[in-house]
């Protein structure tokens, strides 16, 4: 995979420990006025395996060959001499991340930009802040706290370790899916926190998906925050995983006490970065990292920015990232943009193929589209779904996650099975036919689920 | 020569993966010199301890996990991910002496145990179970962090800390001894129960080695619920058996002594039970699981460091006695280097030979008037700016009522902290030596040090 043609463009040979190992393709830049082109972006993912069609972007984001080669060189400056970086490179570095991504998030001051390793541990540093109200009384036991029923799975086990434990009470807003509109959600929505208020009882804060990740649909964010504040809710904490790179991030238009996204989703940082915004203002709380260094109490930015000693590089690439996608036409929003479009066209040729439908409306979606899978291929369960996402892998070379999707009473024939499909700036058609033919062969086959459970 | 040349017919030459030893030898000085060939060259690195050191061949072999989980990360998921780290456990609990694999759950640092440990003890306040009296004792040479973690989960939960004077400069395992049983009686002085015992094994700054052993039993007989022994500086410094040690729990950073990269340690737990009632702060779908389990997976994120334990065991076996023999002629090197020093300097070792493993505390002479920690800072920087070494100083004031060490102008406020590794040379220590020397000369003082 390595290119022997590359490797006179390696800017900073004191990066490469073992040419075979290490991602050594560093691809030329374009020529001043030229966009990046095809054959430039295969290049900067030729690390992939070419075997698969990786039509799973939302899981674990990508890595273009350009930053991790700028993350290797950040790694190895702290290797080199690793006082003098801690003295005097790395919060300089990290302050310039910060700053870059305030930008792009049109936050009003660095300060209200922290960085995290993901998600996450946002959500347990939001989380533990609530905890902390509930045991000193701020909070009366019984108070709710509302989340979306398709919130990520250690979100809700995050709450029962802060929330449920310190006495809060955790209501689920029951989401539709297939959904068709934003107004299923927000009545569903409103009906949650009208749960949370009974007995006297308030709704102490509201952590609401920007996009849900299993089904994937795009929440109305911004009404949602707004119906919060008319309903008196304390906080809102918009766990935005998928968000930063995939749709329009403008926390200040969209209103949240907190809100998190991680960049090595959908923005092409390695593993793992995520911003933990958190709006300043004379109520706000006072949150901290869980994990407490000397740093404790010099505020959640800086606290993050040392949390003992460990490899910091994921955090100190964003502006070469930035650089990476300002070669592409439009850039991030352009990315966007191609990648809204390719992702809800080759779901409705999956979906024509198939003879099913898409789980949500094409203005529902940004960069992945929840596509129905034949009813014939019997999708009866989740160990079901994770059956077939296996069998997928490793006998079509094709890696999309499922989503089992329960009949509800007095549903019969319908869709139980939904695939996840992705676009990233990396992906074919190809991936998409690969996909296709491979579902069309099982059902061919009368393949089912149950043969796959034994 | 060419069987070990792995790829790479455009690397320069200094890149390529040193070659293995050839059966029936050990690793060469040069071959040390190229795995190590990455630090800075003209820096007398005499600070293994603070950052640690990782050589390139382990650097290599984490490269190659990174781009597993690069090309296929789902498939690296689901199927090798868990499986790697539980090798890396396994090999640990056999390392430490462990019973049990269970017992053995990997984090980033030693920082992070104590967060989780310290987050357990706030609950029991929280929850009733800890009184009002209760408390938690701690050497007050206890690693910045642990302190800032008990401020933050221990005291608004409403427990109280006891510290203990760290005698220093120290002669004996004695005098540790006797404050740490003063500061028990303090502990339970108004009735409370002392809840945890928080002992480093190496401390951090001063840096000496503690008798845990003994401070231990001392513990159980005086009724100390539980002990929690920091040995952020252990594996790889000294020799480990949690069973012989016998704390409740024990932390050990790999990447200071253990030649891992940053960054990961092990945390182990006495009891198996314990792994339940112990919890990551960052909750994951795993949470309930046990603590090897939600250790294992906090998000997503670069897990390569805790992957990497069977390519380090591999590095240290190409030397002779492996770890054992490392960290033998470690402190053979150090303690020679540190008398060196201090005889050069006409100062004191901070302690005993005996008392210490691949660091030592060295006085540094009055003269240069250390008296604050911005000067230690301070001679610490300009040594590092002007002169090329990295070496930490610490700043001790004078204490009443006990015998403070002196040189022929003076008292010794000031020390450094000399770490020895496989990749230093007498050269080091001899540079430190003559850039003191010469600021003495000079007759310059840590206050006509450049500003930063």
């Amino acid at each position: 995979m390595a290119s022997n043609n590359h490797h006179h463009n390696h800017k900073n040979d004191d990066n490469h420990l073992n040419g075979d190992s290490s991602v050594s393709h560093v691809p030329k830049k374009p020529k001043l006025g030229s966009f990046i082109t095809d054959s430039e972006i295969q290049s900067e993912f030729a690390h992939h395996d070419p075997a698969v069609a990786r039509i799973n972007n939302g899981s674990f984001g990508c890595c273009p060959a350009s930053v991790i080669a700028a993350q290797q060189k950040w790694q190895m400056k702290n290797l080199r001499q690793p006082d003098h970086f801690y003295f005097n490179e790395l919060k300089k570095g990290i302050l310039h991340s910060r700053t870059v991504i305030k930008e792009i998030i049109n936050a009003d001051h660095v300060d209200e930009i922290s960085i995290v390793d993901n998600a996450t541990t946002a959500a347990a540093i939001v989380l533990q802040q609530t905890a902390w109200a509930f045991q000193e009384g701020k909070f009366q036991k019984g108070d709710a706290v509302v989340m979306l029923h398709y919130a990520y799975g250690s979100v809700k086990k995050s709450m029962e370790a802060y929330v449920t434990r310190a006495g809060g009470k955790v209501i689920e807003v029951q989401l539709p899916f297939p959904v068709n509109s934003n107004e299923e959600i927000i009545s569903e929505f409103r009906r949650a926190l009208e749960r949370g208020k009974t007995d006297g009882s308030r709704v102490r804060l509201a952590v609401i998906d920007h996009v849900t990740s299993m089904p994937s649909v795009v929440i109305p964010v911004r009404d949602l925050v707004k119906i919060c504040r008319e309903e008196g809710v304390d906080q809102v904490f918009v766990d935005a995983a998928h968000a930063i790179g995939c749709i329009d991030v403008d926390v200040k238009e969209i209103g949240a006490d907190f809100y998190t996204t991680n960049l090595h989703k959908w923005f092409f940082c390695p593993p793992s970065v995520a911003v933990l915004y958190s709006r300043k203002s004379p109520s706000c709380s006072e949150l901290h990292h869980p994990v407490v260094s000397h740093e404790y109490g010099n505020g959640l930015a800086t606290e993050s920015a040392w949390i003992g000693t460990r490899d910091y590089s994921a955090q100190l690439v964003v502006p070469e990232v930035l650089e990476f996608v300002s070669r592409f036409e439009g850039g991030i929003e352009g990315i966007k943009k191609r990648n809204h479009e390719a992702v809800v066209e080759m779901g409705r040729m999956l979906a024509t193929a198939w003879g099913t439908h898409l789980g949500s409306p094409p203005d529902m979606c940004a960069s992945m589209v929840m596509v129905g899978l034949p009813t014939c291929l019997g999708i009866s369960s989740d160990s079901d779904a994770l059956n077939l996402r296996a069998h997928l892998r490793d006998d079509f070379g094709v890696e999309v996650p499922i989503y089992y999707r329960p009949s509800k009473d007095g549903e019969i024939g319908l869709v139980t099975g939904y695939a996840r499909i992705s676009h990233q700036v990396y992906n074919k058609a190809d991936d998409y036919y690969k996909f296709r033919d491979a579902i069309n062969q099982l059902v061919r086959n009368k393949f089912t689920c149950a043969l796959l459970s034994n | 020569m060419d069987e070990d040349h792995r790829n790479d017919e455009g690397s320069p030459e200094n890149h390529r993966t040193p070659k293995k030893r050839r059966l029936s030898g050990f690793i060469s000085e040069s071959e040390i010199r190229e795995e190590f060939s990455h630090h800075q060259a003209g820096v007398a690195r005499i600070n293994n301890g603070s950052f640690g050191s990782c050589p390139r061949s382990v650097l290599a072999a984490q490269n190659k996990w990174q781009l597993r989980f690069l090309q296929q990360p789902d498939d690296f998921f689901y199927n090798t991910l868990q499986k790697a780290i539980l090798e890396s456990r396994t090999l640990i609990k056999d390392l430490i002496h462990a019973d049990d694999v269970n017992d053995v759950s990997l984090v980033d640092n030693a920082t992070t145990a104590a967060a989780i440990i310290l987050q357990r003890i706030g609950r029991r306040f929280v929850q009733g179970k800890f009184q009002k009296n209760d408390t938690v004792i701690m050497f007050d040479s206890a690693f910045p962090a642990v302190k800032k973690s008990i401020q933050a989960y221990v005291i608004p939960a409403g427990g109280s800390l006891v510290e203990v004077r760290l005698p220093f400069p120290v002669h004996s395992n004695e005098e540790i001894i006797t404050e740490f049983k003063k500061g028990l009686e303090r502990g339970k002085a108004n009735g409370g129960r002392v809840r945890l015992a928080i002992l480093d094994h190496i401390t951090s700054m001063p840096s000496i080695v503690l008798p845990v052993r003994e401070l231990i039993k001392i513990c159980r007989e005086q009724g100390v619920d539980q002990v929690f022994v920091d040995g952020a500086h252990a594996i790889g410094s000294l020799h480990i058996d949690v069973n012989e040690i016998g704390a409740d729990f024990y932390v050990s950073n790999l990447y200071k002594w253990f030649f891992s990269p940053p960054s990961v340690a092990f945390l182990h737990c006495k009891n198996s039970s314990a792994i339940f009632d112990l919890h990551h702060p960052v909750v994951s779908h795993e949470y309930g699981n046990g603590l090897p389990i939600e250790s294992a997976w906090v998000g997503a994120r670069d897990y390569s460091p805790q992957l990497v334990v069977p390519s380090i065991l591999n590095f240290v076996n190409r030397f002779e006695g492996g770890i054992e023999g490392i960290m033998k002629r470690n402190h053979e090197e150090v303690v020679k280097m540190g008398s060196m020093l201090a005889e050069s300097w006409a100062t004191n070792l901070g302690s005993p030979p005996e008392m210490c493993a691949s660091m030592i505390m060295v006085g540094l002479p009055s003269r240069l008037g250390v008296t604050s920690d911005e000067d230690a800072l301070r001679l610490r920087s300009y040594l590092r700016d002007y002169h090329g070494i990295e070496v930490p100083i610490y700043y001790q004031a004078l204490r009443n009522g006990e015998s403070n060490s002196k040189d022929k102008d003076g008292y010794i406020t000031g020390y450094v902290r000399i770490s020895h590794q496989v990749y230093n040379s007498a050269e080091d220590y001899h540079k430190l030596k003559s850039a003191i020397n010469h600021l003495l000369d000079d007759g310059k003082i840590c206050k006509m040090l450049p500003k930063e």
